[in-house]
């Protein structure tokens, strides 16, 4: 058990509908369980703004109806945050970019995180035994991903989310 | 004997130094409108049979879905599909071990085997 985080610097997301393909490098994160049994939970996720104009974002962390192909790290950096851990044998796999592109289920939004990348910040952490958890490989419950959702105009902004694979 | 609130986590928007969330956005997305201007900070909960996140609306006055099963908070989906079902308890916690269950047996781990909130097989369809 480590806690790791997965973490972007400056992505511009892509406003993509539910049930379409994410666009590589351009959403900020996707989670995918390493094994059909494997369980990881999600601490926290936070998104801090570095727009230059106004751009209100509609964020979302949500289950994906169908989960990435080869999911390979992307622009996204994947660090522990305990000095000493030591690696897993078979860690979750994390990214933003696919040979299949993972979709955000139409039906599965997890968290609501909008806010204005024009020098906004939200975050969200949750309470100890109240994490959000993927389980497995397979669509629904073995990937959730963290993208942007169509309305808003979404701008270039950095994240984190803090995860911990059991 | 613990306190709901301690099943509370949190949620913070700091748009005290942007132009904030215009209204139409906050409408498309459900917050409440003091959420999309200057510092707005909110407990939210877990609902325990399918894991949304509710951001709790201190305005809200009708009455929040709840399990005495699992004594957790619902969402309001949940909430109303355990009051058609006649208060059914299955929780997510569950979901997972019928999950981790099927993997070590070698089972399929097909969603399709997998029972939902509702006692409906999780997307038969794609969502």
């Amino acid at each position: 058990m480590a806690k790791r985080s997965l973490s972007t610097t400056n992505i511009t997301p892509t406003a993509t509908a539910d049930a379409a393909a994410l666009v590589d490098n351009t959403y900020l994160g996707a989670i995918l369980g390493a094994s059909a049994t494997q369980k990881t939970n999600i601490l926290e996720v936070q998104m801090g703004g570095i727009a230059a104009a106004s751009s209100p974002s509609i964020m979302l962390l949500a289950r994906d109806s169908t989960v990435a192909g080869t999911l390979v790290i992307g622009s996204t950096f994947d660090a522990a945050l305990d000095a000493a851990t030591a690696a897993l044998a078979a860690p979750a796999v994390v990214g933003n970019s696919a040979t299949v592109d993972p979709q955000r289920s139409a039906t599965l939004h997890l968290l609501n995180l909008t806010f204005n990348a024009f020098g906004g910040i939200v975050r969200w952490v949750a309470a100890p035994g109240e994490e959000i958890s993927i389980v497995g490989l397979a669509a629904s419950l073995g990937e959730v991903s963290l993208s942007a959702f169509t309305g808003g105009t979404p701008g270039a902004m950095g994240s984190h989310i803090i995860y911990e694979t059991l | 004997m613990t306190s709901k609130r301690a099943h509370e986590g949190e949620i913070l928007i700091d748009s005290r130094f942007t132009p904030g969330i215009p209204e139409d956005v906050l409408r498309i997305t459900g917050l409440p409108p003091e959420a999309g201007r200057g510092l707005y900070e909110a407990p939210t909960y877990t609902c325990s049979h399918c894991q949304r996140v509710v951001m709790m609306n201190p305005g809200r006055t009708r009455e929040r879905g709840y399990c005495t099963g699992c004594d957790h908070y619902l969402c309001d989906q949940c909430g109303t599909v355990r009051a058609a079902l006649g208060g059914v308890c299955r929780t997510f916690k569950q979901i997972i071990d019928e999950v981790q269950e099927a993997g070590a047996r070698g089972l399929p781990a097909s969603p399709l085997l997998i029972l939902g909130p509702d006692n409906r097989p999780l997307n038969i369809t794609p969502t």
